[in-house]
């Protein structure tokens, strides 16, 4: 009679240290997934806080993404800006690309909402978390300024390239560009996006 | 309840991980077919020729607001897309000079016909709302003006990516239609 209670004992007392174990398991791994997602969420807020708020004139700004528009520069590359005497020089590793001051036809700035976590790798983080937790990283985003400047090639040939800096830069570029002698037409900045202003 | 093994917690994490990755994979794959061109009724009958085209700036109509980077975009992923076609010896761009001298050149507009404005936020979060979209109507002429071809094709962007991923998508899908035509 004894024996068979202390057996019940015994098992009883490995079933609430399976049962704990796995709740730390669990628990860990829940805790894992969120300092994850933390980390990769602080990491621009800590980047941008490192930077001045606005363009020192003449000097290059890390991190500009071009999204489209320059010659040899693969779609998306990032890189550093800069703005020297005789126009816009975008570097991205060993590659660079040229906007010379007389081909500008025009500039134009805007503002727009990006994502913390954002990225094939960043959307593959929230897809992975569970209980629909990656929607509510998708709430957290910072703004950015947009900076699109038309120009011409040798041939007269029409281009526009786009880039994404860091918020309050654009504005700062451009007027150091129309300074220098770039043409910019009349016209009114589009605003952001609505909602997630902007 | 049995609590559940080390090995089981794992199993469900990597199957649910894997289960997210091909519900991924499926919204990429479920994006739209371009507008008149899913079925082969759909192809024009007769194949145009030509060695160049150029591509024309975007000109929307005065009353109409589209913001200048999503215009910029529409018209840099055409090029791009119509280069990856290789269906002509040469992509001109607006207002080049040396499509002077090509005498089969024809050119290709986009007329914006609506664009609505989506949010890439709303998008993530409600995964339902937020779309992105542009509608405009292609048209191709010759040197003359005559035209050859004239569609509506639609970009969106409706799940994951920035909203400039829409110009991506109806370049793409305008670049599938020269390649039908050509």
């Amino acid at each position: 009679m004894k024996t068979g209670e202390v057996q019940l004992i015994a098992e009883a007392s490995s079933t609430r240290r399976a049962s704990v174990r796995g709740s730390l398991w669990l628990g860990g791994l829940l805790a894992f997934g969120a300092a994850l997602v933390l980390t990769a969420t602080a990491a621009p807020t800590f980047g941008r806080q490192s930077t001045p708020p606005t363009n020192l004139s003449g000097s290059p700004i890390p991190g500009v993404k071009c999204v489209i528009g320059l010659e040899d520069i693969k779609p998306g590359a990032k890189g550093t800006l800069a703005s020297l005497p005789d126009g816009l020089e975008f570097t991205a590793g060993k590659k660079k690309a040229d906007i010379a001051i007389s081909s500008i036809q025009d500039v134009f700035t805007g503002q727009e909402s990006r994502q913390d976590v954002g990225g094939m790798s960043g959307t593959l983080v929230k897809a992975a978390i569970p209980y629909g937790g990656g929607r509510v990283v998708s709430l957290f985003s910072h703004n950015v300024d947009v900076l699109d400047v038309e120009y011409m090639d040798s041939n007269g040939g029409f281009h526009g390239a786009i880039f994404v800096l860091s918020a309050g830069k654009a504005t700062a570029l451009k007027n150091q560009l129309v300074a220098q002698g770039a043409k910019v037409s009349p016209h009114l900045d589009a605003p952001g996006p609505k909602g997630e202003k902007p | 309840m049995r609590p559940l093994g080390r090995s089981a917690i794992l199993s469900i994490f990597l199957f649910a991980a894997g289960a997210a990755t091909l519900l991924m994979s499926a919204c990429v794959w479920a994006q739209p077919h371009p507008a008149g061109m899913a079925g082969a009724d759909s192809q024009p009958s007769q194949k145009l020729t030509a060695s160049a085209i150029q591509v024309e700036r975007i000109a929307a109509p005065a009353d109409f607001l589209l913001p200048e980077d999503t215009s910029v975009s529409m018209y840099e992923n055409l090029v791009l897309q119509l280069v990856k076609t290789k269906k002509f010896q040469h992509v001109y761009r607006s207002g080049d000079r040396s499509a002077a001298d090509v005498p089969d050149l024809v050119i290709l507009h986009l007329i914006p016909e609506a664009y609505k404005q989506g949010s890439q936020k709303e998008r993530e979060v409600t995964t339902v709302a937020g779309a992105t979209s542009i509608k405009v109507k292609v048209e191709i002429t010759s040197r003359e003006g005559k035209v050859l071809l004239d569609k509506e094709v639609e970009g969106k962007v409706r799940f994951y990516g920035e909203n400039l991923r829409a110009t991506y998508d109806l370049a793409k899908k305008v670049a599938t239609l020269v390649n039908q035509t050509f």
